[in-house]
């Protein structure tokens, strides 16, 4: 017992540290945790014999919340109204975003010679671009203020929508999608029916919600909130259902309680410590020498879907009406992967090939730190991507 | 003048006001209660932040702004309000005023604008319930009651503004 406080202290420790070094950077901290935790893991400190955090039952668990926590929070975000009320320019959009992206990297994986749900996985970490990363960057650059914000937000909205359906759809697959077609289709049907279920439950049980939450305590409030969450995401995934998506929904159910602001200010920082460790879990089960065998569909994963995702943003800017400047904003705004991609990365580390277990996750590390890095940097020299672009196009039209 | 407002899901609310010259007023007020303030010059041009307030403080700005702590109307009177329409002003006599030289009784500002002069502040000395005998004096403080209208009439009448 001593031994695992000390430990998880430890964890603390490095997760204060990180954070510390990405505020003073400026740079988001979720590759720096990421980072952290593979430099105090097991395949590295580790391996030279200093004190490491081991990747054990009660980190997994902590790790668990978060993704959870997570979730439920882009579900509180996630309102049908908001939806409704630019629905013809969000879902143009994101349909485009997600029609270029999605199958672009099940392509890059079925070339690799992956099994479909392998590339499938693969597809969804080059799909989805982290919600977290790009909003901090639109504030930090200003371009909060101008008009190329909407089509990104508006598309981020889209695609948290989008991620809510693949994961329920790939949890499914990974964990019970080993008997043949009949196999995968009853657990896709449990899936979709627990999830029908939620829905219906969170759609007609919004005033239980809101009584529920009906506490002036804060600490009561904190409480009950979890109490809600936490255990339907448990039985979400007892049933071999996304808890990811179960949060979601539930998120969504309390998004229309008339709680939502109190959730957030209350809750806030419990997600941001569990999402936190989360992170750095993610960092303790990569091992650094893996990356050497994850390298190749790396590389060609960066140099395709970077500009595949500034076309597919370029065209959702110019479905705004938005001049081709800003257009080229809204693509190179959503070039950033963060939070999602590791989502994804861990599901397929429970999954039982040796591809979804090793390949995918290191992937997915190596892939959310480069296109986290690439994605600002890209973001902060905008005016450089756009001079190389349109002087190119412009002297292709003179020739 | 128009307002433009728009979602930032996940961030907050953005109000655009224009301004003159196709220049853009934009606030972006974050869920967190931070208000971001920009100036978007043209359509075509980038936003250039010019403050960020937290909460309290952007409704205090706010409230300077619209004017509750503040009129600049008229700078040389102060009003107090006593009840929704009757008000107390406090008026300046400058030397070039019409009044100067007459008695409240000849000034006729009674008769004309239905305001009337409670009291004559003199240097040090106040003289209570003036009169219609009462004489003007250039640098008087007159303190006047009435309908809001009737002293807005009687200040320009005094001090021909």
């Amino acid at each position: 017992m001593a031994a695992d406080l000390l430990e998880f202290g430890y964890l603390l420790v490095v997760l204060a540290l990180t954070g510390a070094i990405a505020l003073r950077l400026g740079l988001s901290v979720i590759p720096l945790y990421v980072i952290g935790g593979v430099v105090v893991g097991p395949y590295v400190a580790g391996r030279l014999g200093l004190p490491y955090v081991a990747e054990g039952e009660v980190i997994t668990l902590l790790a668990e919340v978060g993704i959870v926590l997570l979730l439920f929070f882009l579900g509180l975000e996630f309102s049908l109204d908001r939806l409704r009320a630019a629905r013809s320019n969000i879902s143009r959009a994101g349909a485009i975003d997600l029609l270029v992206n999605l199958p672009l990297g099940v392509v890059i994986g079925l070339a690799l010679g992956w099994s479909v749900v392998e590339a499938f996985l693969l597809g969804g970490i080059v799909y989805i671009s982290s919600s977290a990363i790009v909003t901090k960057t639109l504030i930090d650059l200003g371009w909060i203020a101008d008009p190329e914000s909407e089509p990104i937000l508006g598309t981020l909205v889209f695609e948290d929508l989008a991620i809510a359906v693949y994961l329920a759809a790939v949890t499914s697959l990974v964990l019970g999608g080993e008997g043949g077609l009949a196999a995968i289709g009853r657990s896709l049907a449990i899936a979709f029916g627990f999830l029908g279920l939620l829905l219906i439950a969170v759609q007609y049980g919004t005033s239980l919600f809101t009584r529920v939450l009906d506490v002036e305590n804060e600490e009561a409030f904190v409480l009950r909130a979890l109490a809600v969450v936490v255990p339907i995401a448990g039985a979400a995934l007892a049933l071999g259902v996304s808890e990811a998506v179960a949060a979601f929904f539930v998120g969504m159910g309390f998004s229309t309680s008339g709680h939502r602001e109190t959730i957030e200010r209350r809750l806030t920082s419990v997600r941001d410590v569990f999402a936190a460790i989360f992170f750095f879990w993610i960092g303790l089960g990569t091992d650094p020498t893996l990356l050497v065998a994850a390298a190749v569909p790396l590389v060609i994963a960066v140099v395709l879907t970077t500009p595949a995702k500034v076309i597919s943003g370029y065209l959702g800017g110019r479905v705004y009406d938005l001049s081709n400047h800003r257009s080229l904003r809204v693509g190179v705004g959503m070039v950033p992967r963060g939070e999602f991609s590791l989502v994804i990365a861990a599901l397929a580390a429970s999954g039982s090939t040796q591809v979804m277990r090793e390949v995918i996750p290191s992937f997915a590390v190596g892939y959310v730190l480069v296109m986290s890095a690439l994605g600002t940097v890209l973001m902060q020299r905008s005016d450089l991507v756009e001079r190389l672009i349109f002087r190119r196009q412009s002297a292709g039209a003179d020739s | 003048m128009t307002v433009y407002e728009s979602d930032l899901p996940g961030v907050g609310k953005k109000h655009e006001v224009e301004l003159d010259g196709g220049a853009r007023l934009v606030i972006v007020t974050h869920n967190t209660g931070k208000r971001e303030v920009f100036r978007r010059a043209s359509a075509d041009s980038d936003s250039e932040k010019l403050f960020e307030l937290n909460d309290d403080l952007a409704r205090q700005v706010g409230t300077l702004l619209e004017g509750a702590y503040f009129q600049p109307v008229q700078s040389t009177s102060i009003e107090t309000l006593l009840g929704d329409n009757t008000v107390l002003e406090w008026v300046e006599v400058s030397d070039d005023s019409d009044v100067v030289g007459k008695t409240l009784g000849e000034s006729e500002l009674r008769q004309v604008t239905g305001a009337s002069v409670i009291v004559i502040e003199r240097d040090d000395e106040v003289i209570t319930s003036p009169g219609g005998d009462a004489m003007i004096e250039a640098g008087d403080t007159l303190v006047v009651i009435g309908a809001r209208d009737a002293c807005r009439d009687f200040v320009t009448l005094v001090t021909g503004a």
